[in-house]
């Protein structure tokens, strides 16, 4: 898979699912901008190991649902490389997946799917925004968004965290729409229940076993197992797909 | 920066009355070092009264339910995720004993589980049948009395890295209100002092009537001097090494060896049908991954009967893509020159058997963690494996035709786990117990023994202590001395 001097920024890069992402870039040959919010010292620990692979990569703050914090971010990027070829929207806000803790829907209120709103589809938004005049003008790019299996089989009802990714799949497919004049795509990848990371923690083992039993392939994901489609659908092995949403669960949903 | 963690504890022995031994663990890039107090034979026989002294003053006079209280907020300190002993020892063991850390965060919980106090009565009423006869004389269903009396000094010698077998001798010891010195293994140093530590939390005077310190295993005059104090000396490790352990325990002390042995598993054809294996193969893999069969309890064949839906071979080939995902979800522990020896061994001889003909089969080579080796002659040369997640799947037309086969291993044997419809459970179980398999228990569960279980076929904590007896002819011969007999 031709990766090899792709500029890739990730976002939410620094710890779990974004880490592995960067790091399969970086393995590939890319040159990988990690964004964090806060963990600077996460962020470039992932860093240094992307750089362990001989390429280029930097860390890069900004709060994602920040314009301003974006905007300064993307001239960074650019800055240092010219361009991005490829974005990875795959920050969120901190949501922890815990069973027997969630709000049941009598419970939620407004604010919550608000939160959850602004968390996701606000970061998607202005990324996005940030980097597209650059690869409209250059008639190319790819961008993956991260959402999740539970928008087509909630097992869990994480009601405003799956809204809120819902609604960046509906983004994506309309965005898809537009883009492709410029020969610009933008798919998601929807990984089922990833652990270990900082978010699945507070799943209980039990729970990850039942739903390992479910699954085709008796285990849940690692966050290693997602980052083989985002490079898929970053690299022209997926030049004719564009507005799909590829299920990284292991065969969990079937669609 | 490296970081450092004390091992041990010693009540009475200050910190350079010790000597301190360094051992440094590797896993994953980190490295740590223990440090574990040695004392000299001057050292070891101040410990030996210290704990001694403590227990007559401190711990003789409750009474088991107190005990029972006492170790069951200890165990409630160490199930809370959030105390602080309870996370070092989730920082510190998967370092140390290289297993998955969640490996040790579910094993941690479910040996804690089997010591809260319901679990600690049942297992007293297991094995005394009325607990008060440890507090006093109590009346036998046929005349007269019994009393059990607890040894006044207990010695643990432990081997091994299975985190829970240090909290199995040390709970049994404080049951039996005795007074306890443990010598920690070389593989996992930290877990018995962690224990002291908690249960000083609780009630100091009680931590202190025990002592765990180290020194260099088959050292002859501190073991001696040791075993001439103790009254029970209970060990862990190879058969030599029991031997040679037993060789400098006085004949007037009682030796509780407990030897290398190993476990099976028996699955019958109506568990081999696509509604049900799957459950089936997850639970198998479960017990072989979980410390990487270490443990005496972990299977090293499974017994497979034909008739089923499914047949052994396909069982061999679905269990070989269980253990891979096991080794994503508990990847195995880095295995030392020495093991790795053994597993190429093991694996290359599994190899030629399957290059023989077509009774065998072989699934395993570069790169993986796990090895299945398949056979339908009745082979049973690759036993016991080289441990690590080798297996080997042997094809039988009947599990009844099990006892016979394993009967050569009768010595070894401890841990039978079945899966089969509840009349053959119970006919493979009478024939099994005939063959020395002294735990009989369902796939899934074999590294987590119940509270109360016969290990290897003894009641733990009677094996302890020194029954009494007040005969009824003592009784009756009080009477005419009485002043109000007429």
């Amino acid at each position: 898979m031709d990766l090899k001097s792709q500029r890739v920024l990730v976002t939410g890069g620094s710890r779990g699912i974004g880490a592995a992402i960067a790091r399969a870039f970086a393995r590939q040959g890319a040159a990988v901008a990690v964004n964090y919010r806060e963990n600077r010292e996460a962020a470039e620990a992932t860093v240094r190991s992307c750089r362990q692979f001989g390429g280029d990569a930097l860390p890069v703050q900004a709060d994602v649902t920040d314009e301003q914090e974006v905007r300064r971010m993307s001239e960074h990027i650019f800055a240092e490389w010219g361009a991005l070829d490829v974005v990875i929207n795959n920050a969120f806000r901190p949501y922890p997946f815990d069973p027997e803790g969630r709000k049941p829907f009598s419970r939620l209120e407004w604010k919550d799917y608000r939160d959850q709103l602004e968390g996701v589809l606000t970061g998607v938004y202005h990324v996005t925004q940030s980097v597209l005049p650059q690869m409209q003008a250059k008639k190319s790019g790819s961008i993956v968004n991260i959402v999740t299996d539970l928008i087509a089989r909630p097992t869990v009802p994480y009601h405003e965290y799956t809204t809120a990714k819902s609604a960046v799949v509906g983004f994506t497919r309309n965005l898809a729409a537009e883009m492709g004049a410029y020969g610009i795509r933008i798919n998601c990848v929807a990984p089922g229940l990833v652990y270990p990371t900082d978010s699945s923690r507070h799943t209980k083992e039990s729970i990850r076993e039942a739903i390992a039993d479910q699954t085709p392939l008796r285990r849940i994901a690692t966050p290693e197992d997602v980052t083989g489609p985002v490079l898929f659908l970053a690299s022209d092995y997926s030049r004719f797909m564009t507005g799909q949403i590829l299920y990284v669960d292991g065969g969990l949903v079937m669609s | 920066m490296e970081m450092w963690e004390t091992a041990g504890y010693h009540p009475g022995l200050g910190e350079t009355e010790v000597q301190w031994r360094e051992q440094t663990f590797e896993q994953g890039g980190e490295r740590r070092r223990v440090r574990v107090p040695v004392p000299d034979e001057k050292g070891l026989q101040r410990l030996v009264e210290v704990v001694r002294k403590n227990r007559q003053t401190d711990l003789a006079s409750l009474s088991v339910s107190e005990v029972v209280h006492r170790i069951d907020q200890t165990v409630e300190r160490l199930l809370d995720r959030n105390h602080p002993l309870r996370r070092r020892m989730e920082d510190w063991l998967p370092v140390v004993t290289g297993l998955a850390p969640d490996v040790i965060r579910t094993g941690l919980t479910a040996s804690m589980k089997t010591f809260r106090k319901p679990q600690l009565l049942r297992w007293l009423a297991e094995d005394f049948g009325n607990p008060a006869m440890l507090d006093s004389f109590q009346p036998r269903v046929n005349g007269g009395f019994t009393r059990a009396i607890s040894p006044h000094l207990l010695v643990h010698i432990w081997s091994g890295n299975v985190p829970g077998i240090p909290l199995w001798s040390l709970v049994s010891g404080l049951l039996v209100r005795s007074a306890q010195i443990g010598k920690v293994a070389s593989a996992e140093p930290l877990m018995a002092g962690w224990f002291a530590q908690a249960l000083e939390e609780v009630d100091p005077k009680l931590a202190r009537c025990l002592a765990v310190v180290g020194w260099q295993g088959g050292d002859e005059s501190r073991e001696r001097l040791l075993f001439q104090e103790a009254e029970v000396v209970s060990a862990y490790g190879s058969n030599e090494t029991l031997e040679a352990i037993q060789s400098r325990i006085p004949v007037t002390t009682r030796f509780l060896p407990h030897g290398h042995r190993f476990g099976l598993a028996l699955v019958g054809k109506e568990a081999l049908n696509p509604a049900r294996v799957a459950d089936v193969l997850r639970k198998a893999a479960r017990d072989v991954a979980i410390y990487d069969q270490q443990g005496c309890y972990s299977p090293h064949c499974f017994y497979v009967e034909k008739g089923g839906v499914l047949s052994p071979r396909q069982f061999a080939r679905m269990l070989a893509h269980e253990l891979d995902i096991m080794q994503i979800r508990y990847p195995r522990r880095t295995l030392s020159p020495r093991e790795i020896g053994e597993w190429n061994r093991w694996n290359q001889q599994a190899e030629w058997r399957a290059l023989e003909g077509e009774e065998a089969e072989w699934i395993g080579g570069d790169g993986r963690f796990w090895s299945v080796a398949y056979e339908e002659t009745g082979d049973a040369s690759l036993l016991p494996t080289c441990l690590n997640r080798a297996v080997l799947v042997s094809a039988v037309n009947d599990l009844e035709e099990v006892a016979g086969r394993i009967a050569p291993f009768r010595a070894y044997l401890q841990t039978a786990g079945i899966a089969a419809s509840s009349r053959r459970m119970f006919q493979l179980a009478d024939r099994l117990a005939e063959t020395g398999i002294t735990r009989i228990c369902a796939l899934g569960h074999m590294t987590v023994p119940s509270s109360g279980w016969h290990h290897d076929g003894r009641p733990v904590l009677k094996d302890l202590v020194r029954l009494v007896d007040v005969e009824p002819s003592a009784e009756v011969a009080a009477e005419p001395h009485n002043p109000y007999s007429e």
